[in-house]
């Protein structure tokens, strides 16, 4: 089965201890992706790494910072090196180091991103990246794919060309001015077009910025696209 | 960008001004290039702009939105453009719509220079009728080649799909990926594929004639103002005509002749 949950930023904005509690006990959760989207965040989570009660998730990952604001390069790089050994999913954008982040090896996961940004967006800006990071693993966002290519061809290509590197999924729609949307019908359909090249253990992070209570609502909408793809997948 | 300062930098570049039949020079909203393809709301300026989109527009400013109105565009053209499948299974490889389109753009462009010809009472006649024996030619053969782009570009990726949706979607983007290259690049592609090489002379050098005179501020102006019945007395006008000729032998012998595939896809698609 596919690891699926949400990143404690989608649920609880600033609040990684409250975005846990809300997916602790829920049935069909058994992933989480730490938030420190905003780097002041990840003092705290470093503090609190180590205390967390995890076991309910088969997997864990962390987000770091999307941008630096109010921590340099390397203090961010400190912190991290101080939490488990859990994938790293991050930005380009704050990679300004390559020697330091190379270290990280397959801990480092590029995501790919939306068109906001500058590099990371395409198969060509990615391969790039990999090439200064060989050993780094991936995370595709397909709502970033999907803003970039409706099509979900470039998706296509990233799982074609980056495939052996997957190491999650990011699932959101994802509005124009890049905010992480809850999956509409057209998203879903568009997703549906690709699941087929996911391989089934690969987790799945949802970053769709819901109330609690439409949790298992959108658990629903993202396992229906997946179910519809497997089903095409099985009769192709 | 506002559209004043788009104009303004174009015309820092390109001290010619837009034709007047509007379809140029103003704001386009991507909507209408997308979802008016052929049908009743499709119209002369819209089939331009979006043919000239594909075959050969480049971004100012936001190249990504130009590839994202692009594989729009393509979408339909090719992703949801499906034939009934083939009792031998085998799939379909060349996109119709878009072949069809392009024809008809191709043949458009040939009615309205006539049309023209009858509302303007031929002025400027010339220059449209040269730019049809060249340019607007190589604009026909971009599309022609980038509708068979699947049998003479195929990425190694394309050949190795088995889902039909995937392997459309890889068509697109494989064709998305041509709308980057000229159409005179594109037509040296397949002309290096022909072991006959008078036929890159016929063409290249012929188009390098008509280049020349377009770039020739006084030959221009002559073609601009060349007298129907007068034509073949005015050397700006005839000589290129001549040219013309010989590059519409160098096309014509590699899309029926010389060419490893093109003749055969021609035979097959081209008219019937």
């Amino acid at each position: 089965m596919r690891p699926i949950g949400f990143s404690t930023g989608a649920l609880a904005k600033g609040d990684f201890a409250r975005g846990l509690d809300l997916q602790r006990g829920a049935e069909r959760i058994d992933a989480v992706e730490l938030s420190a989207l905003r780097d002041h965040e990840l003092p705290a989570l470093a503090e609190a790494a180590a205390s967390l009660q995890l076991d309910a998730f088969a997997y864990v990952s962390l987000h770091a910072p999307s941008k630096l604001q109010n921590l340099d390069e390397e203090t961010v790089f400190g912190l991290l090196l101080r939490l488990p050994e859990w994938p790293i999913v991050v930005h380009p954008e704050i990679l300004q180091t390559p020697s330091l982040w190379q270290s990280l090896g397959r801990r480092l996961c590029i995501e790919n991103m939306d068109d906001r940004k500058t590099t990371g967006r395409t198969v060509e800006e990615l391969r790039e990246l990999f090439e200064i990071y060989p050993d780094a693993s991936f995370c595709l966002d397909l709502g970033h794919a999907r803003q970039i290519d409706p099509t979900m061809a470039s998706a296509l290509r990233m799982l074609r060309e980056f495939g052996d590197r997957l190491r999650q999924l990011h699932v959101s729609d994802v509005g124009p001015r890049g905010e992480h949307l809850p999956l509409g019908a057209t998203a879903r359909r568009s997703f549906a077009h690709v699941a087929h090249r996911v391989p089934g253990d690969c987790p799945m992070i949802i970053e769709s910025i819901i109330a609690p209570e439409a949790m298992e609502q959108e658990l629903d909408f993202v396992c229906a696209a997946l179910e519809m793809t497997l089903t095409h997948a099985a009769s192709a | 960008m506002h559209a004043r300062d788009i104009g303004n930098r174009v015309r820092s570049v390109v001290s010619k001004e837009v034709g007047r039949s509007g379809t140029f020079g103003g704001i386009v909203a991507s909507h209408e290039l997308v979802h008016y393809i052929a049908g009743t709301r499709d119209s002369n300026e819209n089939l331009t702009r979006r043919i000239l989109l594909l075959s050969e527009s480049r971004a100012l400013t936001n190249p990504l939105l130009r590839e994202r109105v692009i594989q729009n565009v393509l979408s339909r053209y090719v992703v949801h453009d499906r034939s009934v499948q083939s009792r031998r299974g085998i799939r379909q490889n060349v996109p119709h719509f878009l072949l069809n389109d392009v024809v008809r753009y191709w043949r458009t462009m040939a009615s309205d220079y006539a049309s023209k010809m009858w509302e303007r009472q031929r002025e400027g006649w010339g220059i449209r009728n040269v730019k049809l024996r060249f340019s607007r030619k190589v604009l026909f053969i971009w599309g022609l080649l980038a509708s068979f782009a699947a049998e003479l570009f195929p990425s190694p990726e394309l050949h190795q799909v088995e889902n039909d949706d995937e392997y459309y979607r890889l068509l697109s983007n494989l064709i998305r990926s041509l709308t980057d290259v000229s159409p005179l690049e594109l037509l040296a592609r397949v002309v290096l594929d022909c072991e006959d090489r008078d036929v890159g002379d016929a063409i290249f050098s012929s188009y390098d004639r008509f280049l020349g005179v377009l770039a020739n501020p006084e030959a221009r102006t002559k073609l601009e103002e060349v007298v129907f019945e007068e034509a073949l007395a005015e050397p700006a006008y005839a000589g290129l005509r001549d040219t013309s000729q010989r590059f519409r032998e160098g096309v014509t012998r590699l899309f029926f002749d010389a060419h490893p595939k093109l003749p055969g896809l021609i035979r097959q698609y081209g008219v019937f």
